[in-house]
């Protein structure tokens, strides 16, 4: 019995730190900012700032994509390697973070050390003077534990769009969406729905949108992640499909996946986590079609 | 999708029909018809109201069936046939619960098909499933001549948990039920459902029902906001 008492009391003090991966607190109310607010925030500060339009100085250019790098203070061996090899290739090019920068509370500073190399604007207004732009979503474990406005001080915004270009040549559309509570909230929605009519009209040459959490539950591999909700997956996998959107990029289940539907093709990253083992990053090469593949991080 | 609808139709309009005779179950379980009407709200779709028909058989000590439907202002159509066999234990019933759910969502022109197997427990105050479900997406507008085929989820885990204040077979109850289905929806294993249920039998063939339900989302990602809500109410005759 005295053991029982024990671990409840271990529990309950565990479940209610802040330092904590085990606080539960966030499974009945809302533990920061919603969704609605980070979108109003993001929205703010992408209308201040301006249109991201990206020259890429040619048709044909490639993306680095990596998810849930979940790093800490003490290990980040893999969001190192990813963006060293990022950096040294010597082509056009940028970067996707789709989300789980960090693994918990505390961990900013050192994410910020990394992602804020010379050369690197995250989520910034990139320009040629930034040749190397990397543009980041939020996952769960950066917003919870009310860490939103570190995560906003670091990075401006979690919804935004922006465009690639050759010269005057427009190429690619890319849109970023706040998935990091499971669900996009009815304004992202509508944001989302109002873009895409207006942006599906204009000529792009591909459509894509990257977000972290995932739509399919199709394995078993999923047990430990949520999706959205049932009606907002019809609505979404609808509305995506309906405005010809091609890929939809995601994280958040640490297990690489490929499902078309309606038309659109979702895939799932592996995590960038370095306790995790046979975990890969994408590289996709940009053109007239899309091809992608999946490199694994060096295992030690 | 129509041989669906067909096999539907066909146990809808047939079972009804066997109900004649009363034939008490556990907690007093008859054949019975339910009509109910809904105000429903979710992020997704808003405001929408839902119109419910369900139909109870039990149709021996050991096997009871439901047929379900209901019909959405948001454009879903939902039906549902469950069977399931129960055996008596000394204390309460065991139960084997079987359940196809088809959801023609047709403001967004698919459909998503919910297979479950369950085993349950019931007692007087309690109730208790666990089980897994397969889900197959498929949209209405596919073509053959591309490589696109079904979405599916094969293994999903199925929950629910419910707690009475009185004995099921008591003239008026209320009840706490978490889960992850209801009469209606099939949700992924982390998205929670909790429910509160409300009946009163007003004269000996009618029960009066209040149902009311919140679902959150974001539960698992440790950011838990509201997401939808429904109020449900009509009357059960019971022949």
């Amino acid at each position: 019995m005295k053991k029982i008492i024990y671990w409840a009391v271990a529990l309950a003090l565990v479940a209610c730190s802040e330092d904590s991966t085990l606080d539960m607190k966030g499974m009945f109310s809302p533990q920061g900012e919603t969704v609605n607010t980070r979108f109003e925030q993001s929205k703010a500060h992408n209308d201040s700032v301006g249109e991201i339009h990206l020259d890429m100085l040619s048709d044909e250019y490639s993306i680095y994509v990596c998810s849930d790098s979940h790093i800490t203070r003490k290990t980040h061996k893999n969001l190192d390697y990813f963006i060293a090899q990022y950096l040294a290739a010597h082509i056009p090019k940028m970067a996707l973070h789709l989300g789980d920068l960090i693994d918990a509370q505390k961990n900013y500073p050192c994410a910020d050390s990394i992602l804020h190399q010379p050369g690197i604007a995250v989520n910034h207004q990139p320009t040629l003077l930034h040749p190397f732009p990397l543009f980041i979503t939020p996952g769960n474990h950066d917003i919870y534990f009310k860490q939103w406005p570190i995560y906003r001080e670091a990075f401006q915004t979690s919804v935004y769009w922006f465009d690639t270009k050759n010269g005057t040549k427009k190429l690619d559309l890319f849109i970023c969406l706040d998935s990091a509570e499971g669900e996009l909230g009815d304004q992202q929605t509508a944001w989302l729905k109002k873009l895409l009519e207006a942006k599906s009209k204009e000529g792009y040459r591909h459509i894509i949108v990257f977000t972290h959490t995932h739509l399919w539950k199709l394995d078993g591999s999923q047990g430990h992640t949520s999706n959205y909700a049932m009606e907002a997956t019809y609505e979404l996998t609808s509305l995506l499909s309906q405005y010809g959107v091609e890929y939809v990029w995601s994280g958040h289940q640490h297990a690489r996946q490929s499902v078309t539907f309606k038309g659109v093709q979702y895939i799932v990253l592996n995590a960038t986590k370095d306790s995790e083992k046979g975990q890969s990053y994408m590289k996709v090469g940009m053109g007239d079609g899309i091809s992608y593949q999946f490199i694994d991080y060096p295992n030690e | 999708m129509r041989k669906h609808f067909t096999l539907l139709c066909v146990l809808l309009v047939a079972f009804p029909m066997l109900a004649a005779v009363h034939q008490p179950g556990f907690g007093d379980r008859r054949y019975s018809v339910t009509g109910m009407l809904e105000y429903s709200y979710n992020k997704t779709w808003g405001h929408h109201g839902n119109m419910d028909i369900q139909a109870l058989m039990p149709i021996n000590p050991h096997f009871e069936m439901e047929a379900k439907v209901q019909l959405s202002t948001a454009n879903v159509y939902t039906g549902v046939v469950q069977l399931r066999p129960k055996f008596q234990v000394p204390v309460g019933e065991l139960f084997i619960e079987t359940d196809v759910l088809y959801k023609a969502v047709a403001r967004n022109r698919l459909g998503d098909m919910t297979a479950a197997l369950g085993v349950g427990y019931r007692m007087d105050y309690v109730s208790v499933t666990l089980g897994l479900f397969c889900r197959v997406l498929d949209n209405w507008d596919r073509s053959i001549h591309t490589d696109e085929t079904y979405v599916v989820e094969p293994f999903n885990l199925l929950y629910r948990l419910e707690v009475f204040c009185r004995p099921q077979n008591n003239p008026w109850n209320l009840s706490f039920m978490f889960s992850n289905v209801d009469d209606y929806q099939m949700e992924r294993m982390w998205q929670p459902l909790f429910s509160i249920g409300a009946w009163y039998d007003v004269a000996d063939h009618w029960r009066l029902n209040f149902w009311a339900q919140c679902k959150p989302t974001g539960m698992f990602h440790l950011d838990a906001t509201f997401y939808g809500a429904t109020f449900r109410t009509g009357f059960t005759y019971k022949f």
